[in-house]
């Protein structure tokens, strides 16, 4: 078999979406009432379940607590059967601690932290379904939540990967696309001031095509605040029909 | 909107596991119809090429079809059709790479009139597959089912005919829908029709639906027959390789009654590794085998000639196909006369394991063996060319003409150029008779004292705008194609003969290259480039410019630009263009000195003419001494190029066309140092300076053929210049070792190479570039630009093949005629250039042909000479040294051949069915040729070549109109007495009969 055309000539991708397009977002926020704060969200097959917890006092070692603002703590897993084949170990592998690390350094800068000082906030995410674009949705997941548990954002952070193929750049990922090997890219995006929270690319890409597919990811995670603004919005007023304002 | 869908696949890894994969599937409610009849273009975002409106029906070939049959689907006759993905899927995955592009070309090429629709991105067409349901049946559903739905989207005004070769598709879906006819791909209506036919064929589509089609006129094969060989024989396959052809047997699975006894002579188990889906041309019923060519492997890129197994093949399968066609007449059907005595082009689909032959189908007949035209078709398929005759379309894009309505100079174009009509002397030097004439020349003493040179360049791509139908054929076709008799031009005749062509005395759009050059050191002093008009006031020919260069003026009488004028103004006008000729030979003259100081050599090969030619004559023969002019004109053209090549360079460093000759390895030159050493004389390759010093020096005064062989050993040695992208390559690889400059490109002849036409949209920008003008986003970018160089590179060498081909089906012919035992002018003078184990490579002089002498025959008998020269065969031994080989036979006489040494041979043609005929060259006496008219020979050879050509031409015309008068009365015959054309199949079976029967040793005596 020849190897996979990922962008045929008309223009439309293996899952029939076209360049920019994005897959089906579904989400919900609040699907555990324990928790401080929840979110579940479904970005074309890739699901992903998102819980915060505090702000709370430091647990564990009080060293650990910084003085002018609160300490994030991110924990990344994923299930065993997230992927075609069944997984060893759900978290704490290397690619595991590396994504911790960027969600974390994604939400300090956007949770106002310095309105908590010598506390923590802890967020936990877990991937149920890998297909494509994991950190964009685990990103996305951990916003509903920490909007969920009414923790203060400078802005949502919405995340969405982009690649690069035959001189045009596609958005959102998915792992057909992501295994075909070319360069891709994740990017968090705070969709208001247009600021960027998180940017990670290890392929390479020529430089002057990298404007392109930063353009291009921009976009998608433009679209993908619009789509998470409404579900927010649908969920504070299902939440103030049940509260009988 | 979008709908998503899953799709789970189940697939097996490589341990043996079975892995379930879900994979998303988006659905949408418009695609791309491209249709003209669409009720809404704008909704279904209709901005491809569409479906041309004049068709009867629309055409949708099932995966299946697709799959086997994509060259018939590439006819440009046929049209409406409508590829639909699932199709374009299957051949994606189990065809591979390389017949999918050749289907994404087809739906790319604005020519031809076929259109993908993306059937599974659409919600109406797509349909999941069903539990249990098999892949097959499935495509084929999701094919009829879109069929369906495009049927009603173009509001049933359209009758759509799906072809299919499944038998219960045609009965489940056959008569469902009215409008979507279902039927079989062997009917000859579903489409091999041309247009003749087509009004024929909606009678047959009425009734098609449900009726078993009645094949009465005969389709040959479009279909494939299963041939098996007889595996009782296991030894078969090693004693295929011994060319004492033994016989064996094979049988055809659907008809156990024929059992065929052939002769091979080399084997074929070496084809088996073939995959399916490669062209292969048949070169006829036959016994013998090329036995040359063996390093070469023809398998992947060029058609392969497949030796005779195949053609046996065809001849069975053919056979066997009347069993599988129903209702066809068996006597109708299958007529040899078809294929016998004719090239034909046939496909190989399949090669299963245990066959020994391939299963193929028959694409199309080249013409009748032995006939010309049939064997220039041959030449063009060998080598993948395509010249049919430009379309409408493309005719149509061509400014007018016509002497009612005369082209003229555009005024907005006046005021962008440079108008040079009346301040330059314009001219051009061409061969005589010459059309296309790309480039002209002026030369002019400037106010302050400097010289100006101008290079002016037929402007093509003012008339061919980029992706232009003209355009896109082009590139295609890359280059003119010249054959030893005739020509395919790139551009029509329009652009290339008439409003390109710098003529005489007539207004033309030109790019021009101007260089202001000191009086006296000839120091560049400024260089210009830029679009001009100008009137070129004398079309020159190189005679009469050497005339005029060497002040001779009485050639005067030959150019019609003279004629008319009155004694003063003659003289005062002649004057003027004798200093102009006078002034570029000096010029030339200079910048040649400076060039050959950086190791510029002159390769003077027999080869090497023809490729660096710059005119339109073919001419494997150069006179020995070429006009001053000849290289005064090439030198001014190598310097525009080099020119132009450093400004697009500079301008474009990563895309820009430019041409490169890599140095040579160093021990390719071993055989040309022996071969002078030989002679005494030293060759030092180290460099393009020494190796160009040392062939000069290497000058026998006796024999002025040594230093010429010489000379096209040492092409032979050296890599072909390529084009290539700038952005592809370092810098130091651009340089060009034959014409030692640091960066070469072509840009003198648009008219006759794409490439050039490449280098003129490339300079245009590099000029617009620096005026800060906006730039056209119209060139190509590095990636596509190698893509392209790759195809130009391609298409020159098969331009080189067919040309070189052609020169020796000419040869042929004309000896074929000859007897060469009687007639004078089979026996000529050779020069042997190379020796081999057993025989010696010669050089015919006289005809420019080069061949091989067998020493020791096929009985193992030895050549050997008596006193007096003439050769004779007896047994002996052959011996080989480094310069010489010697013969010796039993009784003790011995014989030696040197390198360089002059022979006598007898020319005669070695004919074959199977491939084109070859020339067959005999020692007859190991004394130089005598004759009485040997100093006649060197002047003599260019005449004779292009009487050569003209002779052959003759006498074929004649052979064809007697055959024409013979087939007309023939024709009236069947018609008179109803008879049916062709063989019965009683006769079939007699001839494979008598073949069984055959003596081995007799056909094989000679």
């Amino acid at each position: 078999m020849a190897g996979l055309e990922l962008l045929s000539d008309q223009g439309y991708r293996v899952d029939g979406r076209r360049a920019g397009e994005l897959r089906k977002i579904q989400a919900r926020m609040g699907v555990f009432a324990q928790a401080d704060g929840s979110a579940y969200i479904e970005q074309g097959n890739t699901k992903a379940l998102a819980v915060v917890y505090g702000p709370h006092e430091i647990r564990g070692s009080r060293a650990r607590a910084l003085p002018d603002r609160a300490l994030v703590n991110c924990q990344y897993s994923s299930a065993t059967f997230s992927t075609g084949e069944r997984k060893r170990r759900p978290h704490g592998d290397r690619k595991s601690c590396e994504m911790g690390l960027q969600l974390r350094q994604t939400f300090e800068a956007a949770i106002l932290t310095q309105l908590h000082p010598r506390s923590q906030i802890d967020i936990y995410v877990q991937v149920l379904q890998a297909d494509g674009g994991t950190y964009a949705a685990c990103v996305n997941a951990a916003t509903l939540a920490v909007l969920d548990a009414g923790i203060p954002m400078r802005d949502f952070v919405c995340a969405c990967s982009a690649g690069f193929v035959d001189s045009t750049a596609l958005a959102d990922l998915s792992h057909v696309e992501e295994a075909a090997g070319g360069p891709q890219l994740a990017l968090a995006l705070l969709p208001a001031s247009g600021q960027l929270a998180l940017l990670e690319m290890d392929a390479r890409l020529h430089e002057d095509h990298l404007e392109q597919v930063l353009e291009a990811a921009a976009r998608a995670a433009r679209d993908v605040h619009t789509l998470l603004d409404r579900v927010v919005r649908q969920h504070v007023r299902e939440a103030s029909i049940l509260l009988g304002d | 909107m979008l709908q998503k869908r899953e799709k789970v696949l189940l697939l097996r890894t490589f341990q043996g596991r079975t892995l379930r994969i879900v994979r998303e599937h988006y659905l949408r409610p418009s695609v791309p119809c491209n249709s003209p009849l669409c009720p809404q273009p704008a909704t279904c975002r209709n901005d491809g090429k569409l479906l041309s409106s004049d068709v009867t029906h629309y055409m949708i070939p099932d995966w299946k079809v697709v799959q086997d049959y994509l060259e018939i689907l590439e006819f440009p006759e046929l049209k409406g059709i409508i590829f639909m993905q699932t199709a374009c899927q299957t051949v994606q995955h189990q065809r591979g790479r390389r017949q999918y592009n050749k289907l994404r070309n087809l739906l790319r090429d604005a020519r031809h009139d076929c259109i993908l629709f993306a059937n599974e991105f659409q919600q109406f067409c797509y349909l999941p597959r069903e539990r249990g349901e098999s892949m097959e049946k499935w495509q084929t559903r999701s094919i009829y089912n879109a069929a369906v739905w495009y049927y009603h989207h173009c509001q049933d005004r359209m009758p759509i005919v799906m072809v299919t070769e499944d038998e219960e598709a045609i009965q489940q879906y056959g008569s469902e829908t009215e409008g979507v006819f279902v039927i079989s791909f062997k009917v000859p209506a579903s489409g091999v029709s041309s247009e003749k036919e087509r009004e024929g064929d909606r009678q047959t589509l009425k009734q098609a639906p449900g009726s078993e089609p009645s094949a009465q006129s005969p389709v040959w094969g479009l279909n494939s027959g299963t041939v098996r060989y007889d595996l009782r024989q296991s030894q078969t396959l090693t004693r295929l390789s011994h060319p004492g052809a033994p016989a064996f047997s094979f049988l055809c699975e659907k008809s156990e009654c024929a059992r065929l006894y052939l002769r091979l002579e080399r084997g074929i188990a070496s084809l088996q590794s073939i995959g399916p889906g490669i062209y292969i041309t048949i070169w006829q019923f036959s016994k013998t085998a090329r036995t040359k060519n063996k390093t070469q492997n023809p398998l992947l890129h060029r058609p392969l000639f497949l030796e005779l197994g195949a053609v046996y093949l065809l001849f069975v399968w053919c056979f066997s196909l009347t069993y599988l066609i129903p209702g066809a007449g068996l006597v109708d059907f299958f007529s040899l006369s078809f294929v016998q005595d004719f090239r034909v082009v046939v496909r190989i689909d399949s090669w299963e394991s245990t066959s020994v032959y391939p299963n193929g189908h028959f694409v199309r007949v080249l013409g009748r063996i032995g006939d010309l035209e049939g064997e220039i078709a041959t030449i063009l398929v060998e080598n993948s060319i395509s010249v049919v005759p430009f379309s409408e379309a493309q005719m149509c894009e061509m400014p007018v003409n016509t002497p009612g309505n005369p082209w003229k100079v555009s005024p907005e174009e006046e005021q962008e150029r440079q108008d040079l009509r009346e301040t330059h002397l314009v001219f051009s030097i061409d061969p005589k008779g010459c059309e296309d004439v790309d480039d002209a020349l002026s030369v002019r003493t400037l106010d302050n004292g400097h010289l100006e040179l101008g290079v002016h360049i037929a402007d093509v791509t003012h008339f061919v705008a980029p992706n232009s139908y003209i355009d896109i054929e082009a590139r295609t076709r890359a280059t003119t194609y010249y054959l030893a008799d005739r020509r395919y031009d790139m551009l029509p005749s329009t652009l290339s003969a008439d409003l390109c062509s710098l003529l005489g005395g007539v207004d033309r759009y030109a790019v021009s290259v101007m260089w202001e050059l000191d009086k006296t050191s000839y120091e560049i002093k400024k260089v210009w480039y830029g679009r001009t008009i100008i009137r070129s006031a004398y079309k020159l020919f190189y005679e009469a410019a050497q005339e005029l260069l060497d002040g001779n003026f009485n050639i005067v009488d030959d150019i019609p630009e003279f004629r008319d004028l009155d004694e003063k103004t003659r003289q005062a006008r002649l004057e003027e263009l004798a200093w102009a000729i006078g002034k570029l030979t000096d010029i030339a003259r200079h910048v040649r000195a400076k060039r050959d100081g950086c190791g510029a050599l002159e390769l003077e090969g027999v080869e090497v003419r023809v490729q660096l030619d710059e005119k339109k004559n073919i001419h494997d023969l150069i006179p020995k001494q070429p006009l001053e002019v000849h290289e005064t004109v090439a030198e001014c053209m190598i310097l525009a190029n080099h020119w132009v090549a450093k400004k697009i360079w500079e301008s474009f460093p990563h895309q820009a066309l430019l041409r490169q000759h890599p140095p040579p390895h160093q021990e390719f030159f071993s055989e040309l140092r022996e071969c002078a050493k030989a002679k005494g004389f030293f060759i030092d390759t180290r460099s393009n300076k020494t190796l160009a010093d040392s062939l000069d020096n290497a000058n026998d005064p006796n024999d002025p053929i040594v230093n010429r062989l010489l000379r096209s050993m040492a092409t032979q040695a050296m890599s072909n210049a390529l084009y290539f992208s700038t952005g592809s390559c370092a810098e130091e690889e651009f340089h060009h070792y034959g014409l030692a400059l640091d960066k070469y490109t072509h840009f003198t002849s648009p008219i006759r190479r794409y490439s050039d036409i490449i280098v003129h949209r490339l300079l245009m920008a590099a000029i617009s570039k620096d005026k800060k003008m906006e730039m056209k986003d119209n060139l190509f970018s590095n990636k596509d630009l190698e893509e392209l160089c790759r195809h130009i590179n391609n298409r020159n060498r098969a331009a080189q093949h067919s040309q070189k081909q052609s020169t020796e089906l000419f040869q042929c012919m004309y000896f074929k005629d000859k007897d060469p035992e009687n007639e004078e002018r089979c026996v000529s003078d050779g020069v042997i250039y190379s020796i081999r184990t057993n025989g010696v490579l010669l050089f015919i002089p006289r005809f420019g042909i080069k061949g091989a002498a067998y020493l020791k025959n096929k009985d193992g008998l030895v050549i050997s000479c008596t006193p007096d020269g003439r050769s004779e065969w007896k047994p002996g031994s052959l011996q080989r040294f480094q310069n010489k080989i010697t013969s010796t036979t039993t009784g003790g006489e011995s014989v030696t051949f040197h390198l360089f040494d002059h022979v006598t041979v007898r020319i005669s043609v070695q004919a074959s069915r199977c491939h084109s005929d070859t020339i067959r060259l005999e020692i007859i006496s190991n004394k130089p040729y005598m004759s009485p008219d040997t100093e006649l020979f060197h002047q003599s050879s260019l005449l004779l070549k292009s009487d050569l050509v003209k002779e052959v031409t003759r006498s074929v015309e004649e052979a064809q109109l007697a055959q024409e008068v013979k087939v007309n009365v023939i024709q009236e015959d069947y018609q008179k007495y109803c008879q049916t054309k062709g063989r019965s199949l009683y006769m079939l079976l007699e001839e494979i009969r008598d073949l069984a029967l055959l003596d081995v040793s007799n056909s094989y005596g000679m």
